[in-house]
């Protein structure tokens, strides 16, 4: 089934690597990690993450507007402003009505729950602010953004955990071919790297405990993987059919040509051993792109680097795309990014795809045999024609992505 | 006491200095209702008043809360 392209008309980024794009973009092409010791988590079980530093909400939405917001919906903001400009609209003269906003995020706002809990416990109820729920509800996300851009179209926040910002993508792109949308401002945004949910991951051991080496923790595909490393940060991408963009003559990065969600029905947390959801989620990719298997280039693997989770998601992807493609994984500059995570490596194979360069997998020092696929170990000069970016979350559930060159 | 939730409105809410005057409303001021409950709890916490989000409301003016609060600032 051929349908409509997507393009892709505007990139926003805040992330560990950097508080723009081309920042974020220049970091992850150079491999080098983000991780470090986090003093907001001292005294935990595992107080290593990827933070984004020197972020200044203040100064990018004004101190009042961000001090009504968690730091879920600040990075979301900002990165939003800067993805319009990239794509040259203007929110005073588009009509709002087609406008539409679908973001991704797993958890909320937690920090602004757990600060607000330690008021409940230590001074009552009649201290909470009043504040607690437009902070911290997922939802807020998509409202705050629609509220900024006057943008009155469909407005939501999808969740599928660490699936969640390419879940939206995909749901975006379906808005613009069903020509409910005209515009479609979408992506991802997470800031769930507090003392309880890291509390909460250590229990479940799915963190890397490489706490003497914290720049070495994140290493997707590497032999030596023991968990993931948690960050935090935004990816904002905005969508157009790509007549449209080509109509209004915008520079058009790349086109989304398919989107595709499964679930493994397996385990909460688990991903199937085999792979089978996210095969079924490439599978139906390729279909809606109108693609074979062997087309496909290059793959933004969700490789988080923890043991389980790597191999299953490789072994899927050999089963259905062969030995062509050439995989990578930027979280091991990264971090997890969780909800966001999907949305800044789209962001990314958007780059990769426009720029023709693969950018390498941080710290895959000594692959892991069983990984059949190759993995990016430095930065590939390559056309790609067609490339994949899959996300799997919790919960069983996955998505994945089609970008081919404008 | 005007000088102190000023200071409030000025530091926490960022209004602007200038256009904090006896005469102005905190509508004027540009506080939605969630920012008034806020109000009232910093009051409370910071000079020991004890208004509610409705008395703040129904004193209108600044100069009339100014005076609200010294009648209710609690003993302690």
């Amino acid at each position: 089934m051929a349908v409509h392209r997507i393009a892709v008309t505007g990139l926003g980024l805040v992330t560990p690597a950097g508080l723009d794009t081309g920042t974020t973009w220049a970091r992850v092409l150079a491999a080098e990690p983000t991780a470090a010791h986090d003093p907001a988590l001292a005294g935990g079980p595992v107080p290593l993450s990827c933070r984004v530093s020197g972020f200044d909400p203040a100064s990018a939405l004004g101190a009042r507007t961000a001090d009504r917001m968690d730091r879920f919906t600040q990075f979301a903001m900002v990165a939003v402003l800067e993805a319009l400009a990239d794509a040259g609209l203007d929110p005073r003269s588009w009509d709002g009505t087609r406008v539409g906003v679908v973001l991704g995020c797993a958890d909320g706002g937690p920090g602004t729950v757990e600060s607000q809990q330690r008021l409940l416990l230590e001074r009552g109820p009649g201290q909470v602010s009043p504040l607690l729920l437009p902070m911290q509800l997922p939802n807020m996300l998509a409202g705050q953004v629609s509220i900024r851009l006057g943008a009155t179209g469909p407005s939501m926040v999808v969740s599928t955990a660490c699936a969640s910002g390419t879940t939206a993508i995909a749901l975006a792109c379906d808005l613009l071919r069903l020509d409910r949308c005209d515009i479609v401002i979408t992506g991802g945004s997470e800031a769930m790297v507090t003392p309880l949910v890291m509390a909460g991951f250590a229990q479940m051991k799915a963190l890397s405990r490489r706490l003497g080496e914290p720049r070495r923790a994140s290493r997707p595909f590497d032999a030596d993987r023991d968990g993931f490393v948690a960050g935090e940060g935004a990816g904002i991408l905005v969508l157009e059919r790509h007549a449209d963009a080509t109509a209004r003559r915008a520079r058009v990065r790349a086109t989304v040509d398919g989107g595709a969600h499964s679930a493994d029905a397996h385990h909460v947390t688990a991903p199937d051993p085999e792979g089978r959801g996210v095969e079924r989620a490439v599978r139906a990719v390729l279909a809606e792109a109108g693609a074979d298997g062997a087309e496909v280039d290059h793959v933004n693997a969700h490789a988080t680097s923890t043991p389980q989770g790597d191999l299953a998601e490789a072994r899927a992807l050999h089963r259905v795309l062969g030995d062509r493609p050439l995989l990578t994984s930027t979280k091991g500059v990264t971090g997890h990014l969780f909800g966001a995570a999907g949305a800044v490596e789209a962001a990314l194979t958007v780059l990769t795809v426009q720029h023709g360069v693969v950018p390498p997998t941080a710290n895959l020092e000594n692959p892991d045999p069983r990984v059949e696929l190759e993995v990016a170990a430095k930065l590939v000069e390559t056309r790609i024609g067609l490339a994949l970016s899959v996300s799997v979350g919790f919960g069983g559930q996955n998505a994945v992505v089609a970008i081919r060159p404008a | 006491m005007f000088q102190q939730i000023t200071d409030i409105l000025v530091g926490k809410f960022h209004v602007d200095p200038a256009a904090v005057t006896p005469d102005v409303t905190l509508t004027d001021l540009e506080l939605d209702s969630l920012d008034i409950v806020e109000l009232g709890l910093t009051m409370q916490q910071e000079l020991g008043t004890t208004l509610t989000d409705d008395d703040l409301v129904n004193a209108g003016s600044l100069g009339a809360i100014v005076e609200l609060a010294g009648q209710r600032v609690t003993a302690s």
